[in-house]
């Protein structure tokens, strides 16, 4: 709250020492009354915008419903300007969904409530998820879009579905901006002066923002007055959230732009290090711990599992793992995208095969205690020891560190799992 | 599979879904989106009517709103787990409510899935039909 006032030492009355004292009393308690004021205030947006979504939600849902029961021609054959007319409102309930979408986001954003889960992901895969979702309209404008990715690019630690959300109101504006017979990239590559994140791009060659608004165009509700209507298409918070997740990452996000020529989107996410993450749980007092094990947690879902479902059972498995080890020596690491229907999760250990059977028991009662999961899903826990040190490693423990964290990913990404790892009680803890 | 789990003999394309929502342009227009992919419905607008429309049809699938009057969307999901006949019925929640602070509850609660409003109409249609392919019922439980 900062310094409410101050006295000169050797030079203080007792009434200046009283009137002081009551002053600061009385500065600090207005300014807890204005922050308390303030937090209310962001409350009470936060509820009346809920609301407000809500109850705009409904009568929206109807429409569409409607609509799309007459277009599928569910409620009789429709003259060919009858459907044009109501691909139309179809298009106007669709930017009103997204409107009403983005102003709630906004509103997390403002108040600190945007989250953002990173996972380990492939970069490239979701640059080409963003670029097939947004295919169909890019063609329906006559544009081209096209990703060029660096192959190199390693794996990348950020929220999946947020770093898609980013990609999305990216390549959407830059149609948008973009006329027929256009050019939109999206670029992943790595950039020499800063090897701990990814570069990521979109470009078109559009109209091009001009310089006066080029400061703005992260700004709140921005929109720019020189855009045709038909542009306009939001609220002017699009760029504002895409900021915002990417920020939340620990990245950046810019723009450069030439009237006429075009607009290029930057920003970076930050590259997975293992090596940071493991750091603190694998090292003591200056030395690699002496034992260190990696955990594999494998789930199974029994059959086709539901998405919201199965990923919420994966979700609490997640948790309650989390409560399974001790903070300063273990480590849960980030999940892995899924690549198949089950989820693998691991854990690094700071302990031996022999006590590790200890940890591995523990997993499987606090996991299989979960109903959801053993009705729905197979538990598999495994483990192997990572191979320690030579007694005299002339290298320093960054190094150490760096030679622990390619092990593991070997392990994890190689699939240099082998079965002679699992001994006594610990071992492949199947469960049904 | 669903033409094992029900004994009436009725064919897959006809289950039986109870569409709870107390909006009744919503209950009409869902109920015709689902009657022209061949299921069978039931309308019910609030939380009371929902349990007892629910032990009188044996629904295959509920769709439930969470503001309904008569007990929210919660309280129908809890008042289902104290029936035995009612407890493997899976219940997808479709509400204009924000996921954020409702998802996680409702999946909680017992529900199989969450859609915001408005859902699209295929990605909906899949989990109906998913769920009732697999009999997914209440807590993950398998119906057959």
């Amino acid at each position: 709250m900062g310094v409410q006032d101050y006295l000169v030492k050797g030079d203080i009355t007792s009434k200046q020492l009283e009137r002081a004292l009551r002053y600061a009393i009385e500065r600090q308690g207005l300014l807890r009354a204005l922050e308390i004021a303030r937090q209310r205030q962001i409350e009470f947006k936060d509820q009346f915008l809920s609301h407000v979504s809500h109850e705009l939600r409904t009568p929206l849902t109807c429409i569409y419903q409607y609509v799309t029961l007459l277009l599928d021609g569910l409620a009789g054959p429709l003259a060919p300007n009858q459907t044009d007319h109501l691909k139309s409102v179809l298009k106007s309930v669709n930017q009103l969904h997204a409107m009403i979408r983005d102003l709630l986001e906004a509103t997390r954003a403002d108040s600190g409530k945007l989250r953002v889960e990173p996972r380990c992901i492939v970069i490239g895969e979701l640059v080409h998820q963003a670029v097939a979702m947004m295919q169909p309209t890019a063609a329906e404008n006559h544009i081209s879009l096209d990703a060029l990715l660096d192959q190199t690019v390693p794996l990348v630690y950020a929220d999946p579905d947020r770093a898609l959300e980013v990609f999305i109101n990216l390549i959407d504006n830059a149609i948008r901006f973009t006329p027929t017979d256009g050019k939109v990239i999206v670029r992943a590559s790595m950039v020499e002066t800063d090897p701990s994140a990814v570069y990521l791009s979109v470009s078109d060659n559009g109209c091009g923002i001009p310089q006066g608004s080029l400061a703005q165009v992260f700004e709140r509700l921005f929109q720019d007055p020189n855009a045709v209507d038909g542009n306009r298409t939001g609220l002017g918070l699009g760029l504002y959230i895409a900021k915002e997740i990417v920020n939340l990452h620990g990245g950046r996000m810019w723009v450069a732009s030439e009237p006429g020529c075009g607009s290029t989107f930057s920003f970076t996410l930050p590259l997975y290090s293992l090596a940071k993450l493991l750091l603190p749980a694998i090292t003591h007092r200056g030395r690699l711990r002496d034992d260190i094990v990696l955990v594999r947690v494998e789930l199974t879902p029994l059959s086709k599992a539901l998405r919201g479902c199965w990923k919420e059972v994966c979700q609490r498995c997640l948790e309650r793992l989390r409560q399974c080890i001790y903070v300063d020596k273990d480590l849960v690491l980030p999940p892995m995208e899924a690549s198949g229907a089950g989820e693998t999760f691991f854990v690094v250990a700071s302990t031996d095969m022999t006590k590790v059977n200890i940890m591995m028991d523990r997993i499987r009662d606090h996991l299989v205690a979960l109903p959801k999961l053993k009705a729905s899903g197979v538990l598999r826990v495994t483990a192997e020891a990572i191979p320690a040190p030579p007694a005299h490693d002339p290298r320093i423990l960054e190094q150490q560190v760096w030679g622990v964290a390619d092990f593991v990913t070997e392990l994890i990404q190689r699939g240099l799992w082998s079965d002679r790892q699992t001994t006594g009680k610990g071992e492949s803890l199947n469960v049904n | 599979m669903l033409t094992e789990s029900y004994n009436d003999g009725q064919p897959i394309n006809r289950a039986k879904i109870m569409v709870v929502d107390d909006d009744p342009d919503l209950r009409q227009s869902l109920s015709l989106r689902l009657r022209a992919n061949n299921f069978d419905t039931v309308n019910v607008c609030d939380g009371y009517s929902a349990i007892a429309m629910a032990q009188k049809e044996h629904p295959h699938l509920i769709i439930l709103d969470l503001g309904l009057p008569a007990g929210d969307g919660f309280a129908v999901l809890k008042n289902l787990q104290q029936y035995p006949a009612l407890l493997v019925i899976p219940v997808i929640v479709l509400t204009a409510r924000d996921p954020e602070c409702n998802e996680k509850r409702t999946l909680e609660s017992g529900a199989v899935a969450f859609f915001q409003k408005p859902a699209d109409n295929e990605e909906l249609l899949g989990v109906i039909r998913a769920c009732l392919q697999t009999g997914w019922g209440w807590g993950g439980k398998l119906s057959s």
